[in-house]
């Protein structure tokens, strides 16, 4: 087991190596000069070549890149261009707003995601099915813009049953938390309930099921007992992977109501062509959709030896 | 029958979150406040090293922590200059070079670590230390340019810094004395008449050594200054507050001011000492939605209109709308010092030599819809750089080509030698990349298609619209100027031929005769003088339109009655310590609703 | 080969018997005409006139009211459907190929090929989409190229994943065996025999693909990196950011998202049942019942 642990691991560095590569050429071979809105407005050309030097933009690529990758294993991002503050501590003060919208609003989404195609699959091809799919699609036609737009006016303004924006540590937190996560859960669920219906009904086609019924077997026994069971591996591989993304939070949704998450930063650091604070935050990401990848692997190899041998 | 159960039992889960989900959010209402002010921020706030400051949020938050040798006047306009860390108003050679400031006595810096629990007094030696702070190339300031080449010494030490390992500040300095430790005694090299201005600006902010030196690259979250208030909490992205410092010495609200600021209740705390709130709030809001519903909602004490709240906001007779009246809420307009202008490349081979083909541009631009359409009214075409509330402003003065006129736009181009835009090549309007921004350059395309001239429009960042315009590589764009301090000097500048990219001015416009006007221009003190040299300046830009003019802006600010002493600065806003909060009628007025 | 012809001209035939879907078709196919029509001259819009006051409200001359520069609503959103539809095309003719081939190659001559082609597709999905796509347009600059390029260059993971798989599991079957036997080389297998039984299978992700180019396209705008200077409907409904809750214009607004919604619940139903018609398992039950 520890061999097939340590095999997994040591096949994920190419991956990160080939993110760092991409990160890199988007970035600094592609990607526009920053001095120019760093130096501010009354600066000369001296003052513009001293401050490339300070930042390394004068130096030939391969270094560049170099100086990139060590920064990467140390996990000392640097400074930021634009607030000149310390990119792991930004990065470290933004996950925790960030998650406390995400990781709840995922959780109560693909439940209910669940619920809904379960009965979904028991009423297959009736007019709760169709009005469901139907629905599910209507609800990922609407662009999310749409929905945060409406919902901070109608919901959190003129209703007043939600406060507009802002975020507070703790369970403090929770009522600035509701409607950006209700919006959260409304845009996700369209697409789950299909993708957990279309698993469900697989699994509800299949030779064991039709065997069961001949058997004898209730309805509800077959559903719960036999097909949900099933349908949970490709349900939960579906959210495992999903999760390593929740640390990026939600762009709009931050902006919008003012979650001093790594969304919003991501979004100011684009605006701002804040290069480093966008490196690092992507390269966090890939790691832990990396280590996220590796954890589903050992635990399917955990639960099924013969995926070690492959 | 089971299936109904589990239906229902679906159901009711589902509206029994959505009970619980609404209850939490209902608990949150109705709480009094105390001695508060809460004020809204667009950006994140870079930091609160003042070298750093540079845009106008940064300098807001600095400015409540640290202060500076001089001040605006809270009520006096035209802006006048009084003293803050100094005793009084500096006195100033016969030649213009030697300004002597004498210090406010018993001045003390915030408790700090950094101070190892010892009360640490601010003295001379504090100023010349944060002077060369700017100077030192280290630190990556980006005030440089108030100091550049205008103190005697300076430049050298900035040179030295740039070769040495680490900065040596015990090097003196010539133009920065300090005879005693109340005294400072700065030495130019040639007259200025904007010095004085410069120690207002959050770059010559005093800082104590102890604290750069304590924390190092970190200085910049953890501002110890002489001001009015302390940071206290900072969560980025989301808010600032700031609590009074105990300790601040006794200063007082001016007595001093106009008929009408005495009408307004301006001077209802004259003589009372300073500052009158507790702690000041401020909140991110990056989009202006949740800004401006937050504010309708009370629980911010003032904002700016945005563009499209405007008619919801504002009668067509500039008058404010009754609901808003209702809410208690109050209108301030107020002229913005600044200037908007759409600018050539004058270093482009067609655009930069001929100026028949410029003013056609010129004539080609409906000033007057787009005041309409893209300010709502809110700002007064330009003329010339100079806006209004500057000396220099004459607003009798026309620019010729400050005019819609199609006909004579046509009759231009046909001078330039294009008739009807024959033969002329398309050019490129370079923008940036916001919603605003967007419908403007269409509005360009659009007009300037009506006449002939072809446009294509390239959208970029805002950093890479920098990049481009300080390295010449474009052709026509627009830009905004908002003044720095109150002298037309600062707005002349921005066509003065060695300022050109990466300079300030973008245009890249040079005219000898314009050039030796500005050169003048900055050693003259007196006003009338001043009005002369820039009627002449004025008259040399109207005709070669290196710009085609746009606007001066009007400022709509909206607060709401209970915040007391609000005055308009458009230099050097964020005077909170004047502010002063009517506690017990904003719980009621908030209450009621 | 033949099996699966007679495959698929029985799922078409489901497929005509269901009402939604081929009212989903007519809907996807009077899209592509509008865009065609506009893309060729034929139907010329003004979308640049001005033909009213800045911001009138929706009535009978302009059913959509009009923008700030008075200049037809309704218009601008038909001339969203160009945009729009080019904006899924070309993505969708930029993510496919790249996904075919590349998946085609990695599962069918496994190995080194197949190591590379997976590094590839795993950095490129280790990589938070959003970013990496907001990033490349950041860095391409702006306008309707740059959306398809990083739009293109971002979406064709899925499709290279799905193909690989198929071809993983096609390779080993006795047909293809019997081909190599017979002296076919391996593009010949490739395309001629394997690939036909994908095709559902990648003209259903790429339907899905171009509806999400078609949702991008709004994000983009949104963040400043979309199209310039043409009506599109990611404009539309960011720029309703500031004129929806500010002046209460909800024309714009409610116009590019009607008109997006309904082309995207088109493609997502008709792909739906697409799906259904060609899974055996599926169309049997039907039969059953």
């Amino acid at each position: 087991m520890l061999s097939y642990i340590i095999r997994r691991i040591i096949q994920a560095i190419p991956t990160l190596f080939g993110v760092t590569l991409v990160t890199f050429i988007v970035f600094n071979v592609v990607g526009g000069d920053p001095v120019y809105q760093m130096v501010g407005k009354g600066a000369g050309q001296k003052e513009i070549d001293a401050l490339r030097r300070e930042l390394g933009l004068d130096r030939p690529l391969y270094q560049q890149y170099f100086f990139y990758l060590k920064q990467i294993t140390t996990f000392d991002f640097g400074r930021s261009y634009a607030t000149k503050q310390k990119i792991s501590q930004m990065i470290k003060e933004g996950m925790g707003p960030s998650l406390s919208l995400a990781v709840p609003a995922f959780f109560f989404g693909s439940i209910l995601g669940i619920i809904i195609s379960l009965l979904v699959a028991l009423y297959r091809g009736k007019l709760f099915d169709r009005l469901t799919v139907v629905l599910s699609v209507a609800g990922m036609s609407v662009s999310v813009l749409a929905y945060i737009i409406a919902g901070q006016y109608y919901l959190a303004y003129m209703s007043g049953l939600f406060p507009i924006s802002g975020w507070e540590p703790g369970l403090r937190g929770v009522p600035f938390l509701v409607l950006p996560g209700l919006i959260w859960v409304i845009v996700s669920l369209g697409s789950d309930v299909r993708f957990f219906r279309t698993v469900m009904l697989d699994e509800i086609n299949q030779d064991y099921v039709r065997t069961a019924y001949a058997k004898g077997l209730g309805k509800y026994r077959v559903l719960f007992r036999h097909v949900l069971k099933n349908a949970m591996i490709p349900i939960i591989t579906r959210l495992v992977i999903a999760i390593p993304f929740l640390y990026t939070g939600s762009l709009l949704l931050e902006n919008f109501f003012s979650i001093p998450g790594l969304g919003s930063m991501s979004i100011n650091a684009i605006n701002s062509s804040d290069f480093p604070v966008i490196k690092a935050i992507t390269f966090i990401g890939a790691l832990l959709y990396v280590g996220g990848n590796i954890v589903t692997d050992i635990c399917y190899a955990l639960a099924d030896p013969r995926v070690r041998l492959k | 029958m089971n299936s109904g159960i589990l239906r229902y039992s679906t159901y009711s889960i589902i509206i029994g979150l959505i009970i619980a989900i609404l209850s939490i959010g209902c608990s949150q209402r109705g709480k009094s406040l105390g001695n508060v002010y809460r004020y809204p921020m667009v950006t994140r706030v870079k930091g609160f090293d003042p070298a750093l400051g540079d845009d106008i949020y940064s300098h807001i938050s600095i400015k409540q922590v640290y202060e500076t040798l001089l001040q605006y006047h809270h009520l006096k306009r035209p802006y006048e200059l009084v003293p803050l860390l100094a005793e009084s108003m500096p006195t100033i050679s016969e030649d213009g070079l030697t300004y002597t400031f004498t210090l406010k006595k018993g001045v003390y810096f915030q408790d700090d670590p950094c101070f190892k629990g010892e009360k640490r007094e601010f003295v001379a030696e504090d100023l010349i230390y944060s002077i060369k702070r700017v100077a030192d190339i280290k630190t990556k300031s980006t005030g440089w340019w108030i100091f550049d080449g205008r103190i005697r010494g300076l430049d050298e030490f900035r040179k030295e810094s740039q070769e040495s390992e680490t900065t040596d500040y015990t090097r003196t300095v010539e133009g920065l004395q300090a005879p005693d430790k109340y005294t400072f005694v700065l030495t130019l090299t040639q007259p200025c008449s904007q010095m004085l201005y410069f120690f207002t600006m959050s770059y010559t902010s005093v800082v104590p050594k102890e604290a750069v030196d304590h924390y190092g690259e970190e200085f910049l979250n953890h501002p110890v200054g002489t001001g009015p208030y302390k940071l206290s909490e900072w969560r980025k992205g989301l808010r600032l507050v700031f609590t009074k410092n105990p300790e601040y010495r006794k200063e007082h609200y001016p007595s001093e001011g106009s008929e009408e600021d005495k009408e307004a209740g301006l001077l209802d705390d004259a003589g009372k000492e300073l500052p009158f709130i507790d702690t000041l709030i401020f909140n991110v809001y990056v989009e202006s939605q949740p800004q401006w519903l937050n504010f309708m909602q009370g629980n911010i004490e003032v904002t700016g209109i945005p563009k499209d709240n405007y008619n919801q906001a504002i009668n067509p007779d500039k008058s404010l709308k009754n609901e808003l009246a209702d809410k208690e809420i109050n209108l301030n307009i107020n002229p913005s010092l600044d200037v908007t202008y759409t600018f050539f490349n004058m270093e482009d081979k067609t655009l930069g030599s001929n100026v028949h083909l410029r003013r056609a541009f010129c004539y080609a631009w409906d000033i007057d819809k787009n005041i309409k359409l893209m300010f709502n009214d809110r700002a007064i075409p330009a003329h010339s750089p100079v806006p209004p509330g500057l000396v220099g402003y004459d607003p009798d003065f026309v620019n010729p080509y400050q005019k819609f006129d199609p006909a004579l736009a046509k009759k231009e181009l046909e001078k330039a030698g294009f008739p009807g835009g024959k033969r002329l090549p398309t050019f490129e309007y370079l923008s940036n990349d916001n919603t605003t921004a967007r419908q403007w350059s269409e509005k360009f395309v659009k007009e300037m298609g009506d006449v002939g001239i072809k446009i294509t429009v390239t959208s970029v960042t805002w950093p890479e619209f920098l990049n481009r315009i300080k390295n010449k590589k474009f052709q026509i764009a627009g830009m905004a100027w908002s003044a720095d301090y109150p002298d037309p000097e600062n707005f002349m500048q921005l066509l003065y031929g060695p300022n050109e990219a990466p300079g300030t001015n973008n245009a890249n416009y040079k005219n000898a005769t314009y050039d030796k006007l500005y050169e003048e221009l900055l050693k003259t003190t007196d006003d009338e003088q001043k009005s002369l040299i820039i009627k002449k300046m004025k008259d040399i830009f109207a005709e070669d339109c290196p710009w085609i003019p746009g606007v001066h802006r009007l400022a709509f600010g909206l607060s709401y009655s209970w915040v007391k002493n609000r005055k308009y600065n458009d230099i050097s806003p964020g005077n909170f310590k004047y502010l002063r909060i009517d506690i017990d009628k904003r719980n009621e007025l908030l209450k009621g609703k | 080969m033949r099996k699966s012809k007679s495959l698929t001209q029985k799922a078409l035939t489901e497929l005509g018997r269901d009402k939604l879907a081929m009212i989903s078709f007519a809907i996807i196919a009077a899209y592509i005409l509008i865009a065609l029509l506009i893309q060729t001259n034929l139907l010329n819009l003004p979308i640049h006139d001005t033909v009213g006051e800045s911001y009138e409200k929706p009535s009978w001359a302009h059913i959509l009211g009009t923008d700030i520069f008075g200049r037809d609503v309704f218009i601008r959103v038909i001339y969203g459907v160009k945009i729009s539809m080019s904006i899924g095309f070309i993505t969708t003719l930029i993510a496919v190929p790249i996904g075919i081939v590349l998946g085609a190659l990695a599962g069918f001559f496994g190995g080194r090929i197949d190591d590379f082609i997976v590094w590839i597709y795993s950095t490129f999905s280790s990589i938070p989409y959003l970013l990496l796509l907001l990033a490349l347009a950041l860095v391409l600059g702006k306008g309707i190229f740059s959306v398809y390029i990083a739009l293109g260059v971002t979406s064709w993971v899925g499709i290279c994943r799905v193909v690989r798989g198929e071809f993983i599991k096609y390779r080993e079957r006795d047909y293809v065996t019997a081909a190599h036997a017979l002296g076919a080389g391996p593009l010949r297998i490739i395309f001629r025999h394997i690939l036909p039984n994908v095709l559902p299978l990648i003209f259903i992700n790429a339907s899905l693909l171009f509806v999400s180019a078609i949702k991008a396209e709004v994000i983009l705008s949104y963040i400043g990196v979309g199209v310039q200077g043409k009506p599109s409907w990611g404009n539309m409904i960011s720029d309703a950011k500031l004129e929806l809750v500010g002046r209460g214009v909800y024309w714009q607004f409610l116009g590019a998202t009607c008109a997006m919604f309904i082309i995207v619940l088109a493609f997502n139903i008709f792909s739906d049942a697409l799906r259904d018609s060609f899974d055996p398992r599926i169309s049997n039950k039907t039969k059953e019942r």
